[in-house]
């Protein structure tokens, strides 16, 4: 896990909630700009876990990896069953889907810089 | 005769024999035509929180139960019973409909008496709770989430249980009632 890597996830899932929320709060349903958005977030994603499992492989990270592992992958799946759950949604509880979603991989990232860190269990 | 006919001619579907019955049934539950939706709107969002938590509650049960299971057996199963009342809850609120609304309202309850029994066991017996698990301190760890979500879950499955129900079922009309 590097640290540019975490600060650019958290910074575009930031963004993605901020846009998804504008998007809630004006009440219209969600567009593609969202799905793009989301789609950037998995990339990033995606990324993370080659380079977590890369770096672990080099004997970095926590001494039980197994948590982070566990978040690392979650991680994963949290974008895409959002866009999926969202865009069934033709209202503005659709965007508001994807706010829920970013906020909680925002979150996922910062507990797993603390899981590589050792701070904070 | 013609009394039996009326009710086929108010709703299209409905069975002339079934049009007294119908009647009385739709007063009784949710199960009318037109499945109570607990999953849209609103309960869309409430799903998705939902989700989360069942994606926590199951990553982290099965790390602990996977790695380290007999350090905290009693934490660990918790951990497990709690990812399968979110899982459930998530399901059944996504589905709606009759049968998922009795789940649903199940899981939610579950879901309040555990962590409000494990919030209470976890402060004054911490020996017992070595480890974390979602429902302790009433979920601290997780911003309280896990205390709020079933009462919002329980007043959503409340409201759309009025909303959801009798206006729109149909073949409300009193057929031979009087």
């Amino acid at each position: 896990m590097t640290n540019v890597l975490a600060a650019a996830i958290i910074a575009v899932a930031l963004v993605a909630a901020a846009h998804a929320l504008v998007t809630t709060v004006r009440d219209r349903a969600m567009g593609l700009p969202h799905l793009i958005v989301l789609g950037v977030l998995e990339v990033l994603l995606v990324a993370q876990v080659v380079v977590g499992f890369v770096k672990i492989a080099g004997d970095e990270g926590p001494e039980s990896p197994a948590t982070f592992i566990g978040y690392m992958l979650g991680a994963l799946l949290v974008p895409l069953a959002g866009a999926g759950w969202g865009v069934l949604e033709r209202s503005r509880y659709g965007p508001g889907v994807i706010v829920v979603a970013c906020l909680a991989v925002a979150v996922m990232v910062v507990r797993m810089r603390q899981i590589w860190d050792g701070t904070g269990v | 005769m013609s009394e039996r006919e009326r009710p086929g001619a108010v709703g299209p579907g409905a069975r002339a024999d079934d049009g007294a019955r119908a009647g009385t049934e739709d007063r009784t539950g949710t199960a009318g035509a037109r499945p109570t939706a607990t999953g849209t709107g609103p309960g869309r969002l409430l799903v998705a929180v939902y989700a989360i938590f069942a994606l926590a509650a199951g990553a982290r049960a099965g790390v602990q139960i996977g790695t380290r299971f007999s350090d905290a057996p009693l934490a660990y199963t918790l951990s497990a019973v709690a990812a399968v009342v979110y899982v459930l809850a998530t399901v059944a609120l996504a589905r709606g409909g009759a049968a998922s609304f009795r789940v649903a309202v199940a899981a939610c309850s579950v879901e309040l008496a555990g962590v409000l029994v494990v919030g209470t066991l976890s402060l004054i017996d911490s020996a017992a709770f070595p480890d974390a698990t979602v429902w302790s301190g009433f979920g601290r760890g997780y911003g309280f989430v896990p205390l709020v979500l079933p009462v919002v879950g329980l007043l959503w499955l409340r409201r759309t249980a009025r909303t959801g129900g009798g206006p729109h079922t149909g073949g409300g009309r009193p057929v031979g009632g009087g």
